[in-house]
């Protein structure tokens, strides 16, 4: 099987010294790719810039408008966790079209698995706001190129963090089930069991919160519990992976405490969600700790790529228990909203 | 017309934010209402190095003695998000705070952004009655 990744681009532009999103977590990404020694069955496609019209299917025109024009000002810090540059609009418009030059290449093809290795990540971004170290969505503007093809989009985020910017993009979208798994409480605070997406498209996010010290074992647990059936009736025609890599034990940022071995298991359930071989591909979002995420990017890509090894998992931490809770929160709010629907609909 | 019971303020340590809680403080004194200071963590408090917000809540008591304000009244309230959403946050369970306060500048250099500014974008989608507390009351 090959894997599909985009070339590199010069992303070192866009770094804040001291902050832990900076241009080494590409190259700890890239020396990942390296070490699977691939040969002919890498295939490195061009990125590029994506353009307005791709980016405002997800994002406000002003808001683009404002952020380029703050870039080119200088840049500066948008909160307190993120940060722009005067090089940072053509480094995030980069990696928005990264992901959409890995999809182009997977549909040509037909086959193989994709990654796109790209930063400022994405997923904490809103229509109109860049927060939490995210300037523009990448898996959000690729999802809706997708959708645009008629296509039914599966979204797994498996970051430490819900991915908030993602979900309400797509909300009320039928079309896009977006999947998360989370540490819980921990920034952005959303990401509740009781989201459920809205009214047009009740079920459409499933938030699988966990508390801190959760294990593999407990992640995939729920995975098949939660999300599973939801997404088999879904039946996706593309799957999509915010892959994060800051849920592992190292990570300096959070506490749950999944091993680099975890993710090959995350990602070949994941995979396993698609229809055929050529639609998957994993965007780059979190991941802080390099040696970390170099292991577990390595991880994944090998179980995706059919390479299994038989490393040590991490087991039985907490959050098994919480399962039971998400299932009855999410079967409750989905009740309330068609509840609301019907009462609605009544003449 | 609801009576004030409690005034919940963001504060992030930002001359802007001082203002914002000397003003929340004052006015709840004279309403007899209490006052929830409530501070957004985000992602880089969770390393060490960058976080503060015990020396903020140490700053709160010297504020609250400077403007008579019985600290029995204060609530330090922490929830992780973004400025924005912990703010609008408070006005829902378990806060239900019936008046939001807010600098006009935090500690972003955004305050110029339109579609960025957290001030602006509380009183956009806030169902609770906000108050913006210009930059001019940081200088007193």
């Amino acid at each position: 099987m090959v894997l599909v990744v985009n070339g590199a681009y010069d992303d070192s532009g866009h770094e804040d010294p001291g902050h832990p999103e900076r241009p080494s977590r590409t190259e700890a990404a890239r020396a990942a790719i390296g070490d699977l020694r691939l040969g002919s069955d890498l295939v490195v496609v061009e990125p590029y810039a994506a353009t307005r019209a791709e980016l405002t299917r997800v994002h406000a025109g002003g808001y683009l408008d404002e952020l380029g024009a703050y870039c080119y000002a200088g840049g500066g810090d948008l909160d307190p966790d993120t940060y722009a540059t005067f090089d940072s609009w053509s480094i995030a418009t980069q990696a928005a079209g990264a992901g959409l030059a890995v999809i182009k290449e997977l549909r040509r093809r037909d086959e193989g698995v994709g990654f796109v290795v790209a930063r400022p990540p994405g997923h904490h971004a809103l229509s109109d706001r860049a927060m939490g170290f995210c300037l523009l969505n990448n898996v959000a503007v690729a999802a809706a190129a997708l959708r645009d093809q008629g296509e039914r989009v599966l979204i797994v985020d498996w970051d430490v963090h819900h991915g908030n910017g993602t979900q309400a993009i797509f909300w009320d979208d039928p079309g896009v089930l977006y999947v998360s798994t989370h540490q819980w409480p921990l920034y952005p605070g959303t990401g509740s069991a009781s989201e459920v997406g809205g009214t047009h498209a009740i079920d459409s996010v499933i938030n699988i919160p966990l508390p801190a010290g959760a294990t593999g074992d407990v992640l995939g647990r729920a995975i098949n519990e939660v999300a599973a059936p939801v997404i088999d009736a879904f039946d996706p025609t593309w799957v999509l992976v915010s892959a994060g890599f800051d849920a592992h034990r190292d990570d300096p940022i959070a506490e749950l405490q999944l091993a680099s071995s975890d993710f090959a298991d995350l990602a070949r359930g994941v995979a396993g969600f698609a229809p055929r071989p050529g639609r998957v591909a994993l965007f780059l979002e979190g991941g802080y700790h390099l040696d970390a995420l170099r292991s577990s990017i390595h991880s994944a890509l090998s179980a995706l790529l059919g390479d299994a090894r038989p490393d040590e998992r991490s087991r039985g931490g907490p959050g098994l228990e919480q399962i039971a809770r998400t299932q009855s929160a999410r079967r409750a709010a989905i009740e309330t909203l068609r509840s609301a629907n019907d009462d609605e609909e009544a003449p | 017309m609801k009576s004030v019971a409690t005034i919940a303020v963001g504060y992030d340590g930002s001359p802007d934010a001082r203002a914002a809680l000397r003003w929340s403080l004052q006015l709840a004194r004279a309403l007899d209402a209490k006052v929830a200071v409530v501070h957004a963590r985000g992602m880089l408090e969770h390393l060490d190095a960058t976080s503060h917000p015990e020396e903020m809540r140490r700053d709160l008591s010297v504020l609250a003695q400077e403007c008579h304000f019985d600290e029995a009244n204060l609530q330090w309230f922490v929830d992780d998000g973004d400025a924005c959403s912990v703010l609008l946050r408070a006005g829902e369970e378990p806060l239900s705070a019936d008046l939001l306060v807010v600098g006009s500048r935090g500690r972003g250099k955004r305050a110029g952004f339109l579609l960025g500014s957290t001030s602006l974008e509380v009183a956009q989608h806030s169902l609770t009655p906000v108050v913006i507390v210009p930059s001019a009351h940081a200088m007193d």
